[in-house]
């Protein structure tokens, strides 16, 4: 929808370092993405923005945006108010509403109407960004010589920050480049790894894991695979087709639905890719993730795969430390003796 | 608070948290269901259903009080919930995992219902407990509403409210008695408007009753509001207060300041922090915390009252709405300060309370404090951090 208005999607992810502007008016326990986003904008960072929308994600995230407001204001901002239920009917017809509330204000702060022509190819334009990103993961599982798990979801959160016609066509030619480099070759032996998190960060964990062996086949991060998997329905109307994708994602801890079957998904997932273990990167005070770590924890050794969780955050610090955690897990899966 | 200060109706609270209690463990044992639910809450429908409605956040402010937060916590944090997670959470997670039970056990829920106005730490614990107790949960969502009347949001909560009913319908079996809930209704409106009278008596100079009475008071407007029970005892609590401006009872010994506060009490330090601002003549007067429960609903639509009344329920508004009414609060109590509590506990209370403050001293002039702490976990609470933001914000008062 902000594509098809004409505006520039700009997706923050964190990423300052030096959060001292930023204590002053976001407690030290909220999340350090929360922190170093709102770091970036104090330190004006973040000023070649026009807008800024924020999810409900989560209780931090609900606070977010009018404490920004308050201390860095932009142009055009607004909260997207996500149904936090996904499985009864009232979600579907309520969230049409507030996607038409968003499509409206951006109407008005663009000065003119959002045509459904235009909203259609922007859909088309995407649905094609998540199928070629998610030909990139599988070429990724396969092969994880020719394209590394960094590599892989640095070009993912590439496309967060790029325009997306430019990300598409260099898509296509690193698709096409590596579809023609695997001729022949076979997938090696590295330990298959699945991912489970809020967030991919820091980004280093990646490093770790390949150089102990290992290999990343599955995750569902927010800035991961939950940022490319399912595609928007172009057989429906725009809007409504736009609120189903919404309702049908992945499960995540953001979303209440009963008997958390996030659990069960993981362990499906795991067991699909042929994972040999789980590694839970809990990004130190994310609360919806923490409240659910638990089950989660419990279910992939219910179904035999080894996890384990390690406490991460933006900004860099405590690498050596997670060095060492993932460094003995991967000894414990035997990732370097092969 | 001292000693001679108690309230009569103190005792009658007692029984009557007594008697809830006891009807809860029969409701467990004679087969009536036990629904959880959260203090922001259409509780008027579980009342009007006939269900029993049980307030974990109540066992949590509880285990607060009696300082065993972080007892029933380590069970819960043994389990890997951190502890910085919501400190009831951790108590209600804590129990369910604990072998000890230092408050008795929490009662097991049948059903659950959760709405989700007050932040999303409680949809989670719900969440989590329906999973330990393998019972059947409601999440009622309610979108944060800003300045203006939210038609979405009341529309979106309608629809979820014919969701909720046709839900309990089926675990009970039994159809809707409409009926039954305008009277529940009519209950609650008279036990609000009671409430907010006995809490406008803190705006007397010098006043027989103050915040720290009302977190003791709160309890049956909390758990009991829609009951016969919560009225007679707001009555009984009104005639009470009367009783003392007419004999000149203050609540502290000498008041010469009003202090408006936010949010939640230190449970486990209520009784530190009342003797402290008595000591520095200031009587706590006012917060939005014991504010919360000021419905007023029309028994003409009742569906549609419900959903206006708590999707627009403070705790779910905007930064601007949250300062303005704190604001008309300092105005309506005449106040010579505010004090704001940063809650480890509750993000969406203190993550912007800086900002808020800052805004609030300079649309009012008023001196203003902001302290850290926890509404329930003595670890995560120091008497010399609190003191060196308060001594002096007490100084300016002088």
């Amino acid at each position: 929808m902000i594509h098809a208005a004409g505006f520039f999607p700009y997706g923050i992810v964190g990423g300052s370092t030096n959060l001292e502007e930023a204590n002053a008016h976001l407690q030290a326990w909220a999340c350090s993405h929360s922190r170093s986003a709102l770091a970036r904008a104090l330190e004006g960072k973040l000023d070649f923005l026009d807008g800024l929308i924020i999810p409900h994600t989560c209780d931090t995230m609900r606070m977010l945006l009018d404490l920004w407001e308050h201390v860095r204001p932009l142009p055009y901002m607004e909260n997207y108010r996500l149904p936090r239920q996904a499985n009864r009917s009232s979600a579907g017809k309520y969230l049409l509403g507030e996607l038409k509330r968003i499509k409206t204000g951006l109407e008005e702060f663009r000065g003119a109407p959002i045509e459904d022509e235009a909203l259609r190819d922007s859909i088309d334009l995407y649905n094609q960004n998540r199928r070629m990103l998610r030909r990139l993961t599988d070429l990724h599982i396969s092969y994880p010589h020719l394209i590394s798990s960094r590599r892989l979801y640095t070009v993912i959160n590439a496309s967060m920050v790029l325009p997306r016609e430019e990300v598409n066509r260099l898509l296509q030619a690193l698709v096409g480049q590596l579809e023609q480099d695997l001729d022949g070759q076979a997938g090696d032996g590295h330990v298959r790894l699945l991912l489970s998190g809020t967030l991919l960060e820091p980004f280093e964990v990646l490093d770790y894991i390949e150089e102990f062996g290992g290999t990343v086949v599955a995750d569902d991060f927010q800035n991961g695979y939950r940022y490319i998997e399912g595609d928007v329905n172009t057989e429906l109307a725009p809007l409504e087709a736009l609120v189903d994708r919404q309702l049908k994602r992945i499960p995540s801890a953001a979303f209440d639905i009963e008997q958390n079957p996030r659990r069960f998904f993981l362990t499906d997932l795991a067991k699909g890719k042929k994972a040999e273990g789980a590694i839970l990167l809990h990004l130190t005070f994310c609360e919806p993730e923490n409240f659910d770590s638990y089950d989660n924890l419990k279910a992939m050794q219910a179904v035999g795969i080894p996890a384990t969780r390690i406490e991460t955050q933006f900004g860099g610090s405590g690498l050596g430390q997670i060095r060492t955690r993932i460094h003995a897990f991967m000894e414990m899966l035997g990732g370097e003796s092969r | 608070m001292s000693a001679k200060n108690v309230f009569k109706t103190a005792e009658l609270m007692k029984k009557i948290m007594k008697d809830y209690n006891e009807a809860g463990r029969a409701a467990k044992e004679g087969g009536r269901p036990v629904a959880w639910v959260t203090a922001v809450f259409p509780v008027e429908i579980i009342y009007a259903a006939g269900l029993f409605p049980y307030y974990p956040e109540n066992f949590g402010a509880v285990a607060a009080a009696r300082k065993v937060t972080h007892e029933l916590s380590t069970a819960a944090e043994a389990k890997g919930y951190a502890g910085d997670l919501c400190g009831y959470a951790r108590s209600g997670i804590g129990d369910a995992y604990s072998e000890e039970h230092p408050v008795g056990k929490i009662l097991e829920p049948d059903l659950l219902f959760c709405c989700n106005t007050q932040c999303g730490s409680l949809p989670k614990w719900f969440e989590v407990a329906g999973r330990v107790y393998n019972s059947p949960y409601f999440l009622l969502d309610s979108p944060r509403v800003g300045l203006e009347t939210d038609r979405l949001c009341i529309d979106y909560f309608i629809d979820q409210l014919h969701e909720m009913i046709t839900f309990i319908e089926k675990q009970t079996g039994e159809p809707f008695d409409y009926d039954h809930l305008t009277e529940v209704l009519h209950l609650s409106n008279e036990a609000c408007r009671l409430w907010n009278e006995i809490l406008d008596s803190a705006a007397l100079r010098p006043a027989p009753f103050g915040f720290f009475d009302a977190c003791f008071h709160m309890a049956p407007i909390v758990t009991m509001r829609g009951t016969r029970e919560a009225v007679d005892y707001y009555r009984a609590l009104k005639e009470e207060i009367e009783e003392r401006i007419e004999k000149g009872i203050t609540a502290i010994p000498e008041e010469r300041h009003k202090i408006y506060f936010d949010h939640i009490p230190c449970w486990p330090k209520l009784r530190w922090f009342s003797e402290l601002f008595a000591s520095q003549g200031a009587l706590v007067v006012a917060s939005q915390y014991t504010h919360s429960w000021a419905y007023s609903f029309d028994l003409e639509r009742p569906l549609e009252s419900l959903a206006e009344n708590y999707t627009h329920e403070f705790v779910n508004r905007c930064f601007e709405y949250r300062v303005n009414r704190k604001i008309s609060f300092m105005k309506k109590y005449d106040v010579d300060g505010f004090v704001l509590f940063s809650n480890r506990s509750c993000k969406p209370n203190a993550f912007g309370l800086y900002a808020k403050s800052k805004l609030i001293r300079e649309k009012t002039g008023l001196p203003g404090a902001v302290f850290e702490a926890d509404m329930a976990d003595l670890r995560l609470f120091s008497e010399d951090q609190v003191l060196a933001k308060l001594e002096p914000f007490f100084e300016q008062l002088h």
